[in-house]
């Protein structure tokens, strides 16, 4: 299954809407079957932040492990949020 | 051909504040009106009302150090304001031409320097709650700022060690830390260390007495202290 992040805006910044984000997608993230990967897209997305992505993509690493994969993607704001959540979990994420 | 005086009425909406306000700016100073010889009434120039608005940094430093009245195009009362102002922000520097290496940056520090007010001083606002929130492309700089806590005051939440602003702002910047006890939160300013020390962006922030010096290629931390006390949080982004 793949997410694409843009559907969610494409200034990702608040926790707030991180969460909203989350609980949103729950009825999606219901469909996904036992063995099948969780992708995320941040094409589209411009400005991505640590409070958000605090709020949706830590949950989905711990519940997920290593299914939940991010795609690649050149955003700086992506890539240096990603490393700092990385620090602060003591978990990699991983990636396509 | 003459410039056409507005009255203190058409003023106070162009710049948002209150007639009596505008008054009081008069008297002080602070802003000072016209007054068409032997008249009473108060007339302005739109071009010194442009300039007033433009001193973003003035104006936000008068906000936090005086609690002066802010125009509202720069008042943000809650963060709904504050996100839809800065999906504002992005879409101006889209527009204008920012390097798409730089753009999402800028937005995502002056993004977590504003969240930062609000997910520390919900429900604790001394007196105004909000932030101000000002841009100028052309001058390529972010001012943000608030009349909250201070960074001292709520990072003693999760250190009661901490004794000064100096020692708390050095904290935030740099311990993976939260002053939202017990969550295991507030990595924002981190985030924009990094930020800053990689990309052509360079930073001032005070929060009470503390001033921080942060900008590219030097990793260091420039922390000093200053002769007065502000409310709250500045902070002035450059890019």
């Amino acid at each position: 299954m793949r997410i694409e992040l843009k559907k969610f805006g494409t200034t990702l910044i608040s926790r707030q809407a991180g969460k909203e984000a989350l609980a949103a997608f729950q009825s999606t993230l219901a469909k996904l079957q036992p063995d099948e990967k969780l992708e995320a897209d941040f094409t589209g997305v411009i400005t991505f932040s640590p409070s958000w992505g605090d709020e949706f993509l830590t949950p989905l690493l711990q519940q997920f492990g290593d299914r939940f994969v991010l795609l690649p993607t050149d955003n700086p704001s992506v890539t240096i949020t990603v490393e700092l959540l990385e620090k602060t979990q003591h978990k990699k994420f991983t990636r396509a | 051909m003459e410039e056409k005086l507005l009255n203190i009425r058409q003023a106070s909406e162009i710049l948002g504040v209150s007639v009596d306000t505008l008054r009081r700016w008069d008297k002080s100073g602070k802003l000072l009106a016209i007054r068409k010889e032997g008249g009473v009434h108060r007339y302005y120039h739109q071009k010194d009302l442009e300039i007033f608005a433009s001193d973003l940094v003035k104006l936000a430093h008068d906000w936090t150090a005086e609690g002066s009245e802010i125009p509202s195009t720069f008042y943000c009362a809650d963060s709904s304001i504050f996100q839809a102002r800065l999906s504002t922000l992005q879409a101006v520097l889209v527009k204008a031409g920012i390097a798409d290496q730089l753009l999402p940056l800028v937005v995502a520090v002056a993004g977590e320097i504003g969240n930062n007010s609000f997910d520390h001083n919900l429900g604790n606002w001394p007196d105004t709650p909000g932030i101000f929130f000002g841009y100028d492309v052309t001058k390529r700089q972010v001012v943000l700022a608030d009349r909250g806590l201070g960074i001292l005051v709520t990072l003693r939440r999760v250190r009661p060690e901490l004794k000064n602003h100096v020692d708390a702002l050095r904290v935030a910047f740099t311990e993976i830390v939260s002053g939202r006890a017990p969550e295991e939160r507030g990595n924002g300013l981190k985030f924009v260390r990094q930020v800053v020390a990689e990309n052509p962006i360079s930073l001032f922030f005070r929060t009470g007495d503390a001033e921080l010096r942060l900008e590219k290629d030097n990793p260091e931390l420039f922390i000093t202290r200053s002769a007065t006390d502000i409310r709250g949080c500045f902070a002035l982004i450059n890019f």
